[in-house]
């Protein structure tokens, strides 16, 4: 029998070992006496020490790699960087203008601290959750209602919750899916026990145990039945359809009243025998009703079972619904049942619900909230480092362009990391600030390594962390960035003419925001490496009537006003740049642009031209 | 696996110019290195079998009744009034509503034993899709992207997969087997066409390209590169010619007739443009085949937009001497209810459904497998969804047991399990 509460789990201890033996990942480190199962203790937690700590450790192995940092970034660079970050949006030429031309030390730091403030923050990184969660949903009906989700994270976030209440809430989630935002983890998987168990393992935890669903996983420490014990905290949750009034949606509930699987098997022939009364090999609602605990049963499952909807149940369906195995997914079982490999029409192993993390377990019989509530606080025990860990690594790589772990979600024992002794200082923080979330973001923020400028184009190799990397913007960043460039607030229905809503993706009744998840938005899981745009994207940004709007010279737009406000090329050429890539112009661009505009010899014209071709430049879709 | 020489005329006639059948065989040849004699011509066979094959999917969104289509049961209780009619092949009979494509069923297969599990729209739709049922895990690449990856045409300035309304993504297979989603069908797509002369156009790319090379030396290199690769295809679509493949208005009034003037007409006008011009995979879809009420006022509807479509497909595909390299699949994500319900209708059947299949080497007028009689059970020869997906690759030339290997390193086939359905191709 397994212990609860084991911690250091036998599993990572007998990894660790391993390691250590084969010079392994830890080796890089130079710390391998601490043990991969619990996290650093941090004499000083704030996020100066912390960013400081963080800056050491890098410049070290830096220093060590024989490898020079990039430079600081430019005041510019940084704050479109920290507004995008930070609030999801580009920073206006007014903004632009007085943070450049502000003294002092503490202006990017004051930066920082009023961008996270703002309703941004929150609603940004909102949308971020969504597209991770609902990427890989499993069940298409959950889309319709992303919305409520998304605006549920943005009032977690602005409320300051921590993290682990926010996954908590996840993952205890009950009630109408068209209301109640938390519900959406569960609701995008349809319930579905071996789904959840995959999703909450890989998003919160970044390990991918769901490969040991059939098979012990080949690279990992992971058993088949490790995945299966983590899928039976989830088989009591069922996602029925509801009909409120004239409103159809959907209830995340407990079925804790459902069949235990204790019960003994129906006794067909009895059955029939007792209870077909008119002997034509059907059980009616009206023969079996009331007619002692059997009929009373077989009554129950009369609308379970009639496959071919005759009202009444024949032998065979009898049969089948006697074969049907009990974790339906989204239907709610008593227990979780583990498949039998050799024979996928058997009913399965009644299967005990134990954490891999920390062995924690609950007996046969509890009851749903209980169960996931167990998971929960087994998830987001300090007892192991995973779940700090994993948020660390998703949000870093967000605002660094590149992560410890690489994809995000594929951590573990097993995988390698980038400066695992960085990563574990800012989980250490991390838990130490009580899963502050902004805790982390500032913190980050904070540091010179994510102030550092792109690498020169000779130095495109180099380590991790010794420069900037780039990274692709989501849709409703870049959809802020071009409305930007428009003067608006919002796209009109008119300006989008022939484009179609998509349902449920988009902000609350901004057509335009939701077009621009559609076409732009990806799996945030996916390394950006892996991101390379797509074409209808980029006919998009070439050919639409937003672009050629936005570019347009005419009338009262951006770019008629600003060739009034400037008759002179090349402040009419600053402004622009100003305002689409929230930066001057540099020497050489504003050579190339001259060049243009002399050699189209139409002042509008050329104009034209070059907010096209910043528009659909790669630094216009990038957080450089 | 033997060239025959009628391939020759064919290719030429699908408008794959020798240059670019030559330049093929070469790039097979230098990947595999040094080849002997043997080799070559083998690698030449396998690659003239794929050369220039398409497939045509007619994707019937929502689970089309079985009994209303191709295996009507007009003798027993739950074929209500469903009349059964005959065909221009003798002894087969399929339902009313469908009289155009009765008169070509010489050159299709029926068959009436498909079986599955999948009863729920989003999961039988991506497994019909894909072959593999969901999971959070992997996006699988859709069926379309795979056999594009094996045979798309070098050459086409086009997208290798173009759907008519949503469909299933390439997943990890990338952007460049991505399905192009075509909205308005007949006419050409949103944003393919430049609002500014092409001279501008070339003007502003000029321009692009130079800034371009600023952001690269700024650090943004990789970004960069992506951008560029991907403008020089989205250039490519903008520019190219073969974008007229989109736009049926030139096609003659009686044709376009003859598929009808429905949304489902032009997108099979359209189609057969594609295929025409060298798109691997084009799906069109018609939605509403979900009927669990008003089900056979609906179904008449249905096959009203359809039956004229498909048949008109067929018999152009046929007399364009094309429908022998492209293949037609009609299908749904599952069947319906033999009894009729207390609500008129009928409701979601993954046990017993039928496909039809023409062209790509299939041979026509014939039905394999059968339902029972009261049609709520497979009673002959059942087929499998991968046994579906092997049959397609076995027409298409693809091979089925090809491994991608996922982002996470799984190694996944084309199709896992199932065999060719002999029978199709006899």
């Amino acid at each position: 029998m397994r212990e609860l509460g084991t911690v250091p789990s036998r599993r990572f201890a007998a990894f660790f070992v391993a390691a250590s033996v084969l010079g392994g990942s830890l080796a890089r480190s130079g710390d391998t006496d601490r043990g991969i199962e619990s996290l650093p203790t941090l004499a000083d937690a704030s996020v100066e020490a912390v960013a400081r700590d963080v800056d050491r450790l890098i410049d070290q192995f830096l220093a060590d790699q024989g490898v020079q940092a990039a430079t600081r970034c430019s005041d510019e660079d940084f704050l479109r960087r920290a507004s995008l970050d930070l609030a999801g949006r580009v920073p206006t030429p007014e903004e632009l203008a007085s943070f450049v031309q502000e003294a002092g030390v503490t202006k990017r730091s004051a930066a920082i601290e009023q961008l996270i403030s703002s309703e941004g923050f929150s609603q940004t990184w909102a949308g971020y959750w969504r597209e991770v969660i609902y990427s890989r949903a499993t069940d298409v009906r959950s889309l319709r209602w992303q919305n409520v989700f998304e605006r549920w994270m943005a009032e977690q976030l602005a409320a300051d919750r921590p993290w682990d209440e926010i996954v908590t809430m996840l993952l205890t989630a009950t009630g109408d899916t068209s209301e109640v935002g938390s519900t959406g983890l569960i609701f995008a998987h349809g319930g579905d026990p071996t789904e959840l168990a995959a999703e909450v393992s890989r998003i919160f935890l970044g390990i991918q145990i769901q490969c040991a669903n059939c098979h012990d996983h080949p690279y990992d420490s992971w058993k088949r039945e490790d995945f299966h014990e983590l899928a039976a905290f989830f088989p009591r949750i069922r996602v029925r359809r509801t009909m409120d009034g004239e409103k159809r949606t959907f209830v995340v509930e407990s079925a804790d009243n459902a069949r235990t699987g204790k019960t003994p098997p129906i006794d067909i022939d009895l059955a029939f025998k007792l209870l077909d009364r008119d002997q034509d090999g059907r059980l009616t609602a009206e023969e079996v009703e009331g007619r002692k605990a059997l009929g009373n049963r077989i009554f129950r499952m009369i609308k379970l079972g009639d496959a071919d909807q005759d009202g009444a149940l024949s032998r065979s369906e009898l049969e089948q619904l006697a074969q049907r195995p009990m974790n339906q997914v989204g239907r709610g079982a008593a227990e979780y049942l583990m498949p039998d490999l050799e024979d996928p029409t058997a009913e399965g192993t009644r299967t005990v619900p134990v954490s891999f993390l920390d062995e924690r377990s609950v007996p046969f019989g509890t009851k749903d909230l209980e169960r996931r509530g167990a998971l929960a606080e087994s998830i987001v025990s300090s007892n192991h480092p995973w779940f700090a860990r994993a948020m660390v690594n998703r949000i870093w790589t967000e605002m660094l362009g590149q992560g410890f772990y690489s994809p995000v979600d594929d951590m573990g024992p097993e995988r390698t990391a980038e400066l695992p002794e960085v990563l574990d200082t800012l989980a250490a923080g991390f838990l130490a600030n009580g899963y502050d979330v902004r805790w982390l973001y500032r913190t980050i923020a904070q540091t010179e390594a994510y102030q550092r400028a792109m690498p020169q184009a000779e130095s495109i190799d180099a380590p991790a962390f010794a420069a900037m990397a780039p990274t692709r913007l989501r849709g409703d960043q870049i959809y802020n960035a071009l409305m930007q460039v428009i003067g608006v607030e919002k796209l009109s229905r008119r300006a989008l003419a022939a484009s179609r809503a998509v349902q449920g993706s988009g902000g609350d009744g901004d057509f335009g925001r939701a077009l621009f998840s559609a076409l732009f938005n990806y799996d945030p899981s996916t390394p950006q490496e892996d991101l390379t745009g797509s074409i209808p994207q980029a006919l998009f940004m070439m050919n639409s009537q937003v672009t050629h709007g936005a570019a347009s010279s005419r009338g009262g737009s951006m770019l008629a006003r600003t060739l009034r406000e400037f008759s002179d090329d090349d402040d009419a050429l600053a402004a622009v740049y100003r305002r689409v890539l929230s930066r001057e112009p540099t020497m050489e661009e504003a050579a190339i642009c001259r060049e243009h505009i002399s050699h189209v010899g139409n002042r509008a014209e050329a104009f034209e031209d070059i907010v096209w071709s910043l528009l659909n430049s790669s630094e216009f879709l990038t957080k450089r | 696996m033997h060239l025959t020489r009628h391939d020759l005329p064919r290719l030429s006639h699908r408008g794959v110019s020798r240059r670019s059948f030559v330049h093929a065989i070469s790039a097979g040849a230098v990947a595999a290195g040094t080849l002997s004699f043997r080799d070559v011509l083998s690698l030449q066979a396998s690659e003239l079998r794929r050369q220039g094959r398409s497939m045509i999917l007619l994707w019937m969104a929502g689970g089309p009744s079985q009994l209303e289509t191709f295996d009507p049961k007009p003798g027993h209780a739950n074929g209500g009034p469903t009349q059964a009619i005959e065909t221009s092949v003798p002894g087969i009979h399929i339902a009313n509503g469908w009289e155009r494509t009765a008169q070509v069923m010489d050159q299709i297969a029926l068959i009436r034993s498909m079986t599955n599990k999948e009863g729920n729209h989003q999961r039988a739709t991506y497994q019909m899709h894909t072959g593999y049922v969901p999971s959070g895990s992997v996006k699988h690449p859709s069926f379309a992207a795979c056999i594009a990856e094996q045979i798309k045409n070098a050459e086409l300035e086009l997208p290798s997969v173009v759907s008519v309304g949503p469909t299933q993504g390439a997943g990890f297979l990338g952007v460049e087997y991505e399905p192009f989603v075509v909205q308005n069908p007949g006419e050409m797509p949103r944003n393919v066409a430049s609002p500014v002369s092409e001279a501008r156009l070339q003007q502003r790319l000029g321009l692009f390209g130079k800034l371009e090379d600023q952001f690269a030396q700024r650090g943004g290199q990789t970004v960069v590169e992506n951008q560029r690769q991907l403008y020089d295809n989205a250039t490519g679509i903008v520019l190219s010619d073969q974008t007229r493949a989109f736009d049926i208005s030139n096609e003659p009034q009686d044709l376009r007739a003859a598929y009808g003037d429905t949304e489902f007409g032009r997108g099979c006008l359209m189609a057969r443009r594609l295929v025409e011009t060298g798109v691997s995979f084009v799906e069109v879809r018609k939605n509403g085949w979900d009927t669990h009420i008003e089900h056979f006022d609906r179904l008449g509807k249905l096959s009203a937009e359809v039956d004229p479509a498909m048949a008109a497909l067929i018999t152009d595909l046929k007399q364009r001497g094309l429908l022998e390299k492209t293949l037609v699949v009609w299908m749904g994500e599952f069947g319906r209810t033999p009894k009729v319900s207390a609500r008129g209708g009928r409701d979601h059947y993954p046990r017993v459904f039928n496909v039809a299949l023409a062209g790509g080497g299939i041979r026509g007028g014939q039905v394999i497998g059968a339902s029972s009689e009261d049609g709520s059970a497979v009673q002959d020869r059942p087929v499998s969804v991968p046994d579906l997906m092997c049959s397609m690759c076995h027409s298409l030339g693809v091979d089925a047991r090809h491994e991608h290997i996922s982002p996470l390193g799984r190694p996944m086939k084309v199709v896992d399990g199932g065999e060719v359905v002999d029978e199709l191709f006899g």
